[in-house]
């Protein structure tokens, strides 16, 4: 991937002269502007701009406060999640049964990692402080205009507005996505589980630990691997085929419904889409009961003698068709009904694409007398495929983490009888998301969880990256223009 | 001309097939709501008795399990608070990206790729805590964050759409003294509807159809505090389901009505936003 490329080594040259703007600053800065390495007010308050300069003093005594008062009592227990457990002493003074002073293991990772992306933000705002007041050194020599703090202000909804529009919406970003993927990352690296919950007891690092039992290393969860080990499999299974059938289907779907010969094509669109405009937890629930062990699908099929005719040859050995119970019927009939869910979103997809493909093409095909199926895999498909293309790799990796079509289907449904994997709470129809789901919610296993995720997020991004650079390759944003 | 007709009957009874298998649970749906049976029907395909019990039962008494009104009324302002902070968030991304030049935008829009690839169920165990430590768990409010801190990495769309008004409408602004701030509200936004309405509804959509953080994050098992969802996802539990099954078809009919309607309404938009035929030239 050139593009990738340049951008990376654009970035780091980025950085290089970032750093030798710094050097430079701090080299032939004159005396406030490295007096504003302590004091990050300095170089303003000397070119009078004396609000800026407080309010840099102001950011300077907070981020102080804040690492003396606050940060400072976590980071230092960073390197052992803390040590004093929770114990309950008697008090004599009060008569009452009260806590120790303890440590919260997850309250050190959380508040160290907060503290820390504090720190590297406010250590950026410290060299470009420098950089800043340099150059506004610079141009007081030069003898240009100074902005005074009200023109700053007005710069802000003028040349600098992405900065007041990004803003919030960074600030969301890094809470509640950035954050949560360090802790979920450091969590991990830790034994964090039912047995080292917060605030009753203390957990900590454990280096490589939780992976080694993923991946089949001994210990008492041995059973891990094999569960992994399977589950990862039928996620693999799962995503290909989900892609696959749903992505077909909705092209097919749309060619019969777009099709000259088709009478009232809107119609038949509005019905499928009735499909999946009902939310997916009334759809997927109903259809769940409705291929329930006692629901309607069995009694329809006891009533045609299909029941018994499976029963005869040996497929089935229940009175009923385990059509969600049974491992193998489950998984065939998850396939298909999210095929049910899927095919009319793809159809919608596909129908807007297929509206736009070159009509000269499809029309010198006709004229050199193509057959619709040559004109369909000559034409339809590569237009398809090179439309559509990123949108089917982050749909395969949508389906990895597909977790609504199985939870909503499975849980609560399909009990395992394989001892191996119920000893991992795991179960064979699960794919590693609902897998990694419910092992914190009902199981309180932190840290294999953790681990899965970030298995789960190494497996898209690898994939996601091999499939842009060798089936995506380059710029070929022109071959249909 | 024998053919064609052979041809037509072909594909609109190849149709009628695939629509009769798509439509056979929706119906069902529909047709379960109105019996006056409470549990699953197992025996047969339509109700042997029909009456608007459910119905009356989910929206007039409700009971410790079934405060349909209730979750209707949370779930309708989680979805508004959403809607608001989701479609500034996107909106504003998507100009600044898209209609302004700064040194950061490359690596900002690469990051955002990257962290798109995390999917949120995973983060959801630590957002979890994070919510918990400031006593956020159990609240609207909590939910609200979480459904809407992140939209801002949900830009792309609206972005492209930005990248088709053309620049000379920008200069021409900018020459008439106005700032990028006037430019965005005043030039840029009004000719955007179809894209604002797309992000509008698609994010007011979230909340309704959203399943998972509801249930992670309302976990107390106070039902007054539940959205739809979780509501509805709670009456099929084995010991509920015999008494409530045809109330939860009734609620997921009322559901999907207002969903369908704005969901096709969001589809309509889409494809005039994307195809962008409003704002060319």
């Amino acid at each position: 991937m050139k593009k990738g490329k340049t951008g990376l080594s654009a970035f780091f040259g980025a950085v290089g002269g970032f750093f030798k703007e710094f050097g430079e600053s701090v080299a032939k800065g004159d005396l406030f502007v490295k007096l504003s390495l302590v004091w990050m007010g300095a170089g303003y308050i000397r070119r009078k701009q004396i609000v800026k300069g407080i309010l840099m003093t102001l950011f300077e005594v907070a981020v102080l406060l804040f690492s003396v008062l606050f940060a400072g009592q976590y980071v230092s227990k960073f390197g052992t999640l803390g040590t004093v457990q929770q114990e309950s002493v008697f008090n004599i003074v009060t008569m009452q049964n009260e806590f120790n002073d303890y440590d919260n293991s997850f309250l050190i990772l959380l508040f160290s990692v907060f503290s820390l992306i504090v720190w590297a933000v406010a250590l950026v705002v410290w060299f470009c402080n420098i950089i800043a007041v340099y150059r506004l050194q610079k141009k007081a020599e030069a003898g240009e205009h100074i902005n005074t703090f009200r023109e700053d202000l007005i710069s802000l909804i003028n040349e600098k507005f992405h900065i007041t529009l990004l803003t919030l919406p960074v600030l969301g970003v890094v809470f509640f996505t950035i954050i949560p993927l360090f802790i979920l990352i450091a969590v991990a690296f830790t034994n964090y589980d039912q047995n080292h919950m917060p605030p009753a007891s203390l957990f900590t690092w454990v280096g490589f630990k939780n992976f080694a039992s993923l991946f089949g290393g001994g210990g008492l969860t041995s059973t891990f691997g094999y569960a992994f080990g399977k589950i990862l499999i039928w996620t693999l299974v799962w995503a290909v085929f989900a892609t696959i059938t749903t992505y077909l289907g909705g092209i097919l779907m749309s060619i019969l419904v777009n099709s000259r010969y088709t009478k009232f094509p809107k119609l038949w669109r509005t019905l499928f889409v009735i499909t999946i405009a009902v939310p997916q937890f009334v759809s997927l629930l109903l259809v769940r009961n409705f291929f329930a062990d006692n629901g309607i699908m069995n009694t329809f099929c006891a009533a045609i003698g299909l029941t018994d005719w499976l029963r005869e040859i040996g497929v089935i050995s229940t009175s009923y068709i385990p059509f969600l119970t049974a491992p193998g019927w489950a998984h065939v009939m998850i396939i298909l009904i999210n095929i049910w869910i899927g095919v009319p979103y793809q159809m919608l997809i596909a129908t807007g694409v297929l509206m736009n493909i070159p009509t000269d093409q499809l029309e010198s095909a006709r004229i050199d007398g193509a057959t619709p199926r040559q004109t369909f895999f000559h034409i339809t498909m590569p237009y398809m495929l090179f439309v559509t293309g990123p949108a089917l790799v982050t749909d395969f990796v949508k389906n990895i983490n597909n977790f609504n079509v199985i939870y909503l289907l499975t849980q609560g449904v399909f009990v395992t009888t394989d001892q191996m994997m119920a000893s991992s709470q795991a179960k064979e129809t699960d794919l590693l998301i609902t897998w990694l789901f419910n092992l914190t919610q009902s199981y309180y296993n932190y840290k294999m969880a953790s681990a899965i995720g970030i298995i789960v997020f190494i497996i898209c991004a690898v994939f996601t990256l091999i499939a842009f650079n060798k089936f995506l390759k380059g710029d070929r944003e022109e071959a249909y223009r | 001309m024998k053919k064609k007709h052979l041809r037509i009957l072909r594909n609109n009874l190849v149709l009628a097939v695939l629509a009769f298998i798509w439509l056979v649970p929706i119906v069902w749906l529909l047709v379960t709501s109105f019996s006056k049976y409470t549990g699953m029907n197992t025996s047969t395909f339509f109700p042997a008795e029909w009456s608007l019990q459910g119905y009356r039962n989910l929206l007039f008494s409700a009971d410790s399990v079934a405060q349909f009104p209730r979750w209707f009324w949370n779930t309708f302002v989680i979805a508004c608070f959403t809607c608001l902070i989701s479609t500034l968030f996107v909106l504003m991304v998507a100009y600044a990206t898209s209609c302004m030049r700064f040194p950061m935008r490359k690596p900002l829009m690469n990051l955002a790729v990257i962290i798109n690839l995390f999917p949120g169920v995973l983060s959801m165990i630590a957002v979890y805590f994070i919510l918990k430590t400031f006593n956020l768990t159990n609240s609207h409010i909590g939910l609200i964050l979480v459904y809407s801190a992140g939209a801002g990495l949900g830009y792309l769309i609206a972005k492209g759409f930005f990248d088709t008004i053309p620049t000379s409408l920008h200069e021409a602004a900018y020459l008439d003294g106005a700032s990028e701030a006037t430019t965005f509200v005043k030039v840029v936004l009004p000719m955007s509807r179809p894209i604002i309405v797309y992000t509008v509804i698609s994010s007011f959509l979230v909340p309704w159809m959203d399943f998972v953080y509801a249930k992670m994050i309302l976990n107390s098992g106070i039902s007054s505090q539940w959205t739809v969802a979780i509501g509805l996802y709670n009456m099929l539990e084995k010991s509920l389901i015999n008494s409530y099954f045809t109330q939860f078809c009734a609620g997921g009919v009322l559901v999907s009505i207002p969903i369908s309607a704005l969901f096709v309404v969001m589809q309509k938009f889409y494809v005039e936003g994307v195809t962008g035929g409003a704002v060319k030239g």
